[in-house]
């Protein structure tokens, strides 16, 4: 099969390094314009881990410093347009305890672009890739996050 | 003649003898004269003869209304967990309060913790709280014996030397950068009130750090809080932390680790100061009782900063609306959201 | 007392939705089919417009459901023979053809078809390749049963010669002595979705069809492009095998074309048929591409249609309006040359390696023959006559028809007629309702909790949509060394009828008590899934996916080592989901056996007679004073009925309607509750409890400004169609007396602004034009259009227009007519593509066919109140563009008219009888399911602070006697906005707490 030829050049030594980006997605919007992205063939890099969450409501502050305290790259958490909340108004609320976050981690020296949010309709599929993209390369021309991590051998 | 510490102690001593002896409060919350120079304790006062413990002056650091809730569920009648609740009103507790506490109960009323009704706000306008660590480091190397408070100054006494120093040079930076010196709540008011400051910018400590690199804002982080010994000084002083349970504490998941490891104290301080945006006051105190002298307000004042600038709010300053997390403005800015159009024309 | 049962005749995609729809509202449904398996058309496209969805992967779920459904009798092999009686009392028999394999013993082993040694053509595969005479249809076939073909079965034939099969099937399912059975069956009503047959190319000689290996249909390219395909989804051309890199799509084969098919009409979809091919064969190609369309007239009037048409442009689709002379061979390879001429009449050459022949729709012979059976009244194309106003009503009383067999027609608008044709079906029979269904049981589900985690993995090949990209056996492999993974295996197709059962027995085999399914989107496919494990003695909630092709293989297709890396982290963190969930209780909410219809004009009054005649109470809201909404200003349908007497007529069927609560001047002010249970407020302060909602809030006429204003408003003689129409209804004398009239095309449609076609008003304006002519045979009249889309039958009304002498004259955007005045008298000027000059026309009249638009203020507003989605131009969004035409993604909420897309009125009454069909299914029930996955506090932690009270949308949350937070579990969406609230971690949602989320988000990084 060609794929393992590929996977054995692709995975040696000399690869470069690839970021691994964890993507909280509201399962009724941004979720459903990933899927869109996909229907449509939108190619993107194959950076994101997406996780299915209800509502970008449902994210809190703890889940994103915890995903970075994993080892995220980056993380992009993506909801409903505001006004098209499935739920209402979780984007809403989102929306205001969103940036207070990032900006506290920009604070602390938390690089500009390691987390990202974006609003990401189910009809969406072409901008979803681009913003994937977009969060994709920002995070590359970062390099490897370094700050907030917890090692593996320390948290063990 | 005497200071206006010494009036504002008398007056204090006045009301609250009156509001205990005439049943009007169970207890009273104020401070007493502590053992060390510069120190004083939070104290509970529940019969009019004990009112003279009281005092008043320049180190009353502690949030006062921290102790609130507590003193309000020990002057109810003992029940279990699962009875219910007494008919008739409760017994109610006066509280000393400068802008900043009184704010905190605000904060308190917003979120259930205090029942108004209950509460007499003895309202005193701060006039700056003094920081005993910048005393301190002015006399390094010094032994304090007893620090005298005039009306704007200090007289510092050691052994063998006497020191008179500008009061105002060594108020904290908290009391230093406060607009709303005045109280919001003011049931009793004790001593003269004190209008706004004026401050043409009272961010401009968190504006300087905003102002460097990325890097610089990692090294000044790590180094700032790799001193932290975990003691949870900070939470423990804080009116806003008051749950059963800390994060600290989970298990499923756990969140920050319990270590000393520099990511967990600095996910620790990250997620403490993050709890309190749009609550906090800016009191001060969890800088005060910090043992190591970390600057953990600069995280909650970045925060205040933020709260202010995005959604016009400061925390406490408007009874009976809602705190800024709590609700949302349709035209909420959304600056920092990515778009696609972002991402064409930054040829990102 | 009616009987409670109804015959579905034809087991494609129209009759399947006709018999769910039924055998979920509350009737036992026998649905016959005529071949081994049901499916039809749609089982046999690769992928469909204008999503380019795979076919097998969006239609799979619903065979599953009918082949499985309790209440759906299957017949396949079989034919309706004789039906006697009346509505509500048929007598229907129905002859069952020889399986020659027993159902009940077949396991599907294929050993069968293995052994047997008797090649035959793969009809699944329009004849390329091979079957067996013992066969399986197609992989995901309903039934999952193999068939011998009698006719050519060696044993059969000569009896002792081979058996073959006998001797290998494990099963002894084999039973040569099968016989014919003639089953009598009792049904209420009928509904016939016979489906279509394909015009035969062989017989256009011109096209080199059957002499030419290169020349292929488009049934035929769909088989080559497919993944269970003869060449399983690598492209390759028949004569060489060698991958194709110039393909011709010669448009209109065996349609609009009177001369040499005999078939008049257009076939409606082909437009887009090819335009999908086209594209998807770009995505196919791995080097050069250069796909080509000769076309008359591009069709591309469907929703989100012309969008895709505007993307393959930008894609590189070349596309030609050329009239094709003939294909001939271009050398001894096999490649093609194609003459054709061009619109200025020359004639030109081009050479390709394959033309595909987009084939007309057509009835089939036995459709006919059926319709003779049962007397049924046919059009002149053949097609199964139906109503004007009711297009799924037959000449015979009680006897229903959706789908194609009454004209060419795409998917959705099948899906609409079938529902459509259930809601007719049931109409009469909702007294009997319950009377002859049983119901479901599901075994007794294990109590897992004390058990450790056993979880299987099931990795999906989806035929070669993940697998042809991610390495599917490696990342199995890789699941089965999990910690807790005691089961790993990888299928061709996991929503096969096959390999769910299989999965059942697996579960129960390994006692599974977690299970992961690495596939497609749990959006389409979890529920499937979810029951599965129900089937199994699990609780559903036991489940996760890893969306290893939407999300994976399809969007990195070309780097297979990352995107099987990436599935590897999917599984493992979708396995770390699971095991951290537990078994959740089914909640339920009673519903509320009323309906709530928005808006007054044609597809509201439709839809609220239909819940009135079936007995629920309906509120009918509108927001002027009149019902009727835009179906009192057109003049008469495609049909030539007129539309102002039977709107007068339904008006007063709905007031007079003892079910039917009609409140004018009405808005809605708030909206609270979900499906079953809603409660809306009006503008007068009233309130109505309601179970479901029909959105029908109508369109409206784009007014006519900027370079499409064309002195409209400003000079007299200038009219849009509906003004037009209003002299007509008036019989205003005075337009006997124009002497020249011109149209203009798509005035405001298939703009940047507006990027899609309005459907109706090609058919409409060249039908005012026959009108004026019919008024004025000497009138002069000149139609300036950029392409014809009369499409389906209404292509005879071009065809007639053309005869009576009215002229067409195509214009483009880049050369746009020009109108002007001078003292009052209007000068149109044109270039002629044709003659290559410029015309200039003085006309009395000039009509703007103008855009039909949604309307701009209420529709969106009320889509807020129910949280329905609207696409980029303003329509609302239902749930699925094919199969979901009629469903908001918000479940009790249905879509129909012109709010959803520009559609005439029979295509408004279809779509408002199938919005009220899909919401009847609602109402049969006196519970709906309910949330499960709800917000629980724990009060040890919780502090009272009532952040959580304050964030809940749905009041849900409050604080009790103690201060401390409880949630309504009822009313509960399970959002968990409260749970990111809360500073206290007091509040979580059930397995989607932090402990779960975080479990996935860490195993992002840990490889185990």
């Amino acid at each position: 099969m060609t794929s393992e030829t590929n996977m054995t050049s692709e995975t040696n030594e000399t690869a470069p390094w690839e970021p691994k980006i964890i993507a909280f997605l509201c399962t009724w919007c941004s979720y459903a314009g990933a899927d869109l992205a996909g229907v449509s063939r939108f190619q993107y890099p194959p950076n994101i881990r997406i996780v299915k969450v209800p509502c970008s409501g449902r994210v809190s502050e703890n889940m994103i410093l915890s995903a970075l305290k994993s080892g995220a790259d980056g993380i992009l958490v993506s909801g409903c347009h505001p006004g098209d909340c499935h739920f209402i108004s979780g984007n809403m609320f989102a929306r205001r305890r969103f940036p207070l976050l990032s900006n506290l981690l920009e604070f602390v020296g938390i690089e500009p672009g390691r987390v990202s949010f974006s609003w990401v309709s189910a009809s969406e599929g072409e901008q979803f890739a681009e913003i994937v993209k977009t969060v994709t390369e920002r995070v590359k021309a970062l390099g490897p996050a370094t700050r907030l991590i917890k090692k593996i051998d320390q948290a063990a | 003649m005497p200071t206006i510490n010494e009036k504002l102690t008398e007056e204090i001593r006045t009301q609250a003898k009156a509001l205990l002896a005439n049943g009007t409060v169970a207890a009273v919350i104020g401070y007493s004269r502590g053992s060390l120079p510069m120190t004083v304790k939070p104290t509970v006062v529940r019969t009019a003869e004990d009112c003279g413990k009281l005092v008043w002056n320049s180190f009353c650091v502690l949030n006062l209304a921290n102790y609130l809730p507590e003193v309000l569920k020990s002057v109810e009648p003992p029940r279990g967990p699962r009875d219910p609740k007494p008919e008739g009103p409760l017994a109610k507790v006066a509280v000393l309060a400068t802008g900043c506490w009184s704010r905190n109960i605000v904060v308190q009323t917003q979120e259930h913790q205090v029942d108004p009704e209950r509460v007499v706000v003895m309202g005193v306008a701060s006039r700056g709280m003094v920081s005993r660590r910048k005393v301190e480091e002015q006399f390094a190397g010094r032994e304090i014996l007893t620090v005298e408070e005039l009306d704007h100054d200090l007289v510092v006494k050691g052994a063998d030397f006497e020191e008179k120093i500008n009061r105002w040079s060594l108020v904290r930076d908290n009391c230093q950068t406060c607009t709303h010196p005045d109280p919001v709540l003011v049931d009793v008011r004790i001593g003269e009130p004190a209008s706004e400051r004026k401050n043409p910018n009272p961010f401009q400590q968190v504006d300087e750090i905003e102002g460097k690199s990325s890097e610089e804002r990692w090294a000044w982080f790590t180094s700032e809080f790799s001193t932290c010994i975990r003691c949870y000084a900070c939470r423990n002083a804080c009116p806003l932390c008051y749950c059963p349970t800390c994060f600290v504490d989970d298990a499923k998941p756990q969140w920050v680790g319990k270590s000393l490891d520099a990511v967990d104290t600095g996910l620790f301080h990250l997620l403490r100061a993050y709890h309190c945006a749009g609550r906090c006051t800016d009191c001060g105190a969890c800088e005060s009782v910090c043992p190591m002298g970390i600057n953990m307000r600069m995280l909650t004042k970045k925060l205040n900063k933020d709260v202010l600038n995005l959604y016009g709010v400061e925390a406490g300053m408007q009874p009976g609306s809602p705190l800024p997390l709590t609700t949302y403005a349709t035209n909420d800015p959304q600056k920092f959201i990515v778009t696609e159009a972002k991402a064409v024309k930054e040829g990102v | 007392m009616p009987k409670g049962s109804v015959l579905v005749v034809g087991g494609g995609i129209a009759g399947v939705q006709a018999a769910l729809d039924l055998a979920n509202s509350g009737f036992l449904v026998h649905l016959v089919e005529r071949t081994a398996a049901i499916g039809g058309k749609m089982s046999q496209l690769d992928k469909t417009f204008p999503t380019n969805d795979c076919s097998a992967c969006i239609l799979s779920p619903k065979l599953v459901e009918c082949g499985r459904h309790m209440n759906i009798n299957l017949l396949s092999l079989s034919d309706l023979v004789s039906l006697d009686g009346e509505p509500g009392n048929f007598r229907a028999v129905i002859r069952q053809r020889p399986r020659y394999v027993d159902p009940n013993k077949c396991i599907a082993c294929g050993l069968c078809a293995e052994k047997c040694p008797k090649k035959v053509a793969n009809d699944y595969n329009m004849g390329i390749g091979k079957r067996k005479a013992a066969y399986l249809s197609y992989p995901q076939a309903v039934p999952l049963k193999y068939a011998i073909d009698p006719a050519h079965c060696i044993w059969i034939k000569k009896p002792g010669r081979c058996g073959m099969c006998a001797k290998i099937c494990p099963a002894g399912a084999i039973s040569f002595d099968d016989q014919e059975k003639d089953h009598v069956l009792e049904v209420g009503s009928v509904v016939l979705a016979p489906g279509f047959s394909r015009f035969n190319p062989s017989s256009l000689d011109f096209t080199g069809y059957g002499r030419l290996p290169n020349v292929v249909t488009s049934m035929e390219f769909e088989r080559l492009l497919s993944p269970s395909g003869p060449c399983m989804g690598h492209l390759e051309r028949p004569s060489d095998g060698k991958e194709p890199q110039r393909i011709a799509w010669l448009q209109c084969v065996g349609s609009r074309d009177i001369h040499r098919a005999g078939n008049p009409y257009c076939s409606s979809v082909c437009c887009m048929f090819a335009l999908k091919q086209a594209v998807i064969s770009m995505e196919h190609a791995h080097g050069e591409f250069e796909p080509s369309i000769f076309y008359m007239d591009m069709r591309t009037h469907g929703k989100g249609f012309e969008n895709y048409y505007n993307r393959a442009k930008e894609q590189g689709v070349r596309f030609h309006r050329a009239r094709v002379h003939s294909i001939i061979p271009a050398d001894d390879q096999g490649n093609l040359k194609v003459r054709y001429v061009d619109q200025q009449g020359k004639v030109n050459f081009e050479e390709f390696d394959m033309v595909v022949l987009s084939t007309g729709l057509q009835p089939y012979r036995h459709m006919i023959e059926l319709a003779a059976m049962l007397k049924l009244e046919l059009d002149a194309d053949n097609f199964i006559k139906t109503d004007s106003f009711n297009p799924v009503a037959s000449s015979r009383p009680g006897v229903y028809v959706c789908g194609a067999a009454s004209e060419p027609k795409d998917i959705p608008q099948s899906v609409m007629e079938a529902s459509a044709a259930a809601a007719e079906a049931g109409r009469i029979l909702a007294p009997v309702r319950w009377s002859e269904t049983s119901k479901k049981q599901y075994p007794m589900e294990m109590d897992i909790h004390a058990q450790p985690p056993r979880i299987g993995v099931f990795v999906c090949h989806c035929g070669i949509n993940i697998s042809s990209v991610v390495d599917v056996a490696a990342v199995s492999a890789y699941a089965g060394n999990l910690p807790d993974v005691v089961f790993s295996q990888t299928n061709l197709f996991t929503c096969s009828q096959d390999t769910i059962n299989q999965m059942i027995n697996i579960i129960k085999a390994e006692k599974l008590n977690r299970v992961v399914v690495a596939s497609c989107s749990p959006r389409t496919h979890e529920p499937l899934f979810q029951e599965t494990l129900r089937d199994a003695g699990l609780n559903q909630f036991l489940f996760e996916m890893a969306n290893i092709r939407d999300q994976d293989s399809w969007v990195h297709q070309h780097e297979p080592a990352k995107a099987t890396a990436k599935a590897i982290d999917l599984v493992r963190m979708a396995v770390a989901r699971v095991r951290g969930e537990g078994a959740l209780p089914y909640n339920t909410v009673p519903v509320t056996k009323s309906a709530l219809v928005i808006g007054g004009g044609v597809s509201g009054m439709t839809a609220a007679l239909t819940f009135a005649d079936q007995g629920y109470p309906v509120t009918l809201i509108e927001q002027s004073d009149m019902l009727g909404g835009n179906g009192r200003k057109v003049f008469r349908n495609w049909k030539g009925d007129a539309i102002l007497p039977y709107v007068t007529d339904l008006s007063a069927k709905v007031t007079s309607h003892p079910q039917i609560n009609v409140k004018f001047n009405c808005e809605i002010k708030d909206v609270a509750g979900s499906v079953g249970k809603f409660s809306t407020t009006f503008s007068d302060g009233q309130s109505f409890e309601h179970g479901v909602a029909v959105m029908a809030v109508g369109g409206e006429p784009y007014k006519p400004e900027g370079k499409w204003q064309f002195l409209h408003g400003s000079n007299a003689n200038v009219h849009t169609l509906l003004e037009l129409d209003k002299r007509f209804i008036d019989q205003d004398a005075s337009l006997k007396k124009i002497k020249q009239a011109v149209f203009i095309h798509c005035v405001g449609s298939r703009i940047p602004e507006r990027p899609y076609c309005s459907r109706v008003c090609c058919t409409h304006a060249v039908d005012s034009a026959i009108k004026l002519k019919e008024l004025n045979p000497d009138m002069d009249i000149f139609m300036l259009y950029r392409d014809i889309r009369t499409y389906g039958q209404r292509e005879r009304l071009y065809q007639e227009a053309r005869g009576k002498g009215i002229i067409f004259i195509n214009y483009d955007l880049d050369r746009m007519p020009q109108v002007e005045e001078e003292n009052g008298q209007l000068i149109v000027k044109a270039h002629d593509p044709i003659i290559d000059a410029h015309v200039t026309i003085h006309p009395d009249m000039l009509v703007l066919a103008t855009a039909i638009q949604p309307r701009q203020q209420s529709g969106k507003n009320l889509a807020k109140f129910f949280k329905c989605a609207i696409d980029a131009q303003g329509f609302l969004l239902e749930a699925h563009m094919k199969l979901r035409p009629v469903d908001f993604a918000t479940e009790g909420v249905f879509l129909a008219g012109l709010c959803h897309y520009p559609k005439s009125i029979e295509e408004s009454i279809a779509q408002a009888k199938a919005a009220a069909a899909r919401a009847s299914i609602i109402l049969a029930h006196d519970v709906v399911p309910a949330e499960s996955i709800t917000a629980e506090v724990n009060r040890a932690k919780c502090t009272g602070c009532g952040l959580c009270v304050e964030v809940c949308a749905y009041n849900a949350v409050s604080l009790d006697e103690n201060g401390l937070s409880v949630v309504n579990t009822s009313m509960c969406k399970g959002c968990g906005n409260c749970v990111a609230g809360c500073r206290s971690d007091a509040v979580t949602l059930k397995n989607v707490g932090n402990e779960q989320i975080m479990a996935a988000v860490d195993a992002a990084f840990c490889d185990e």
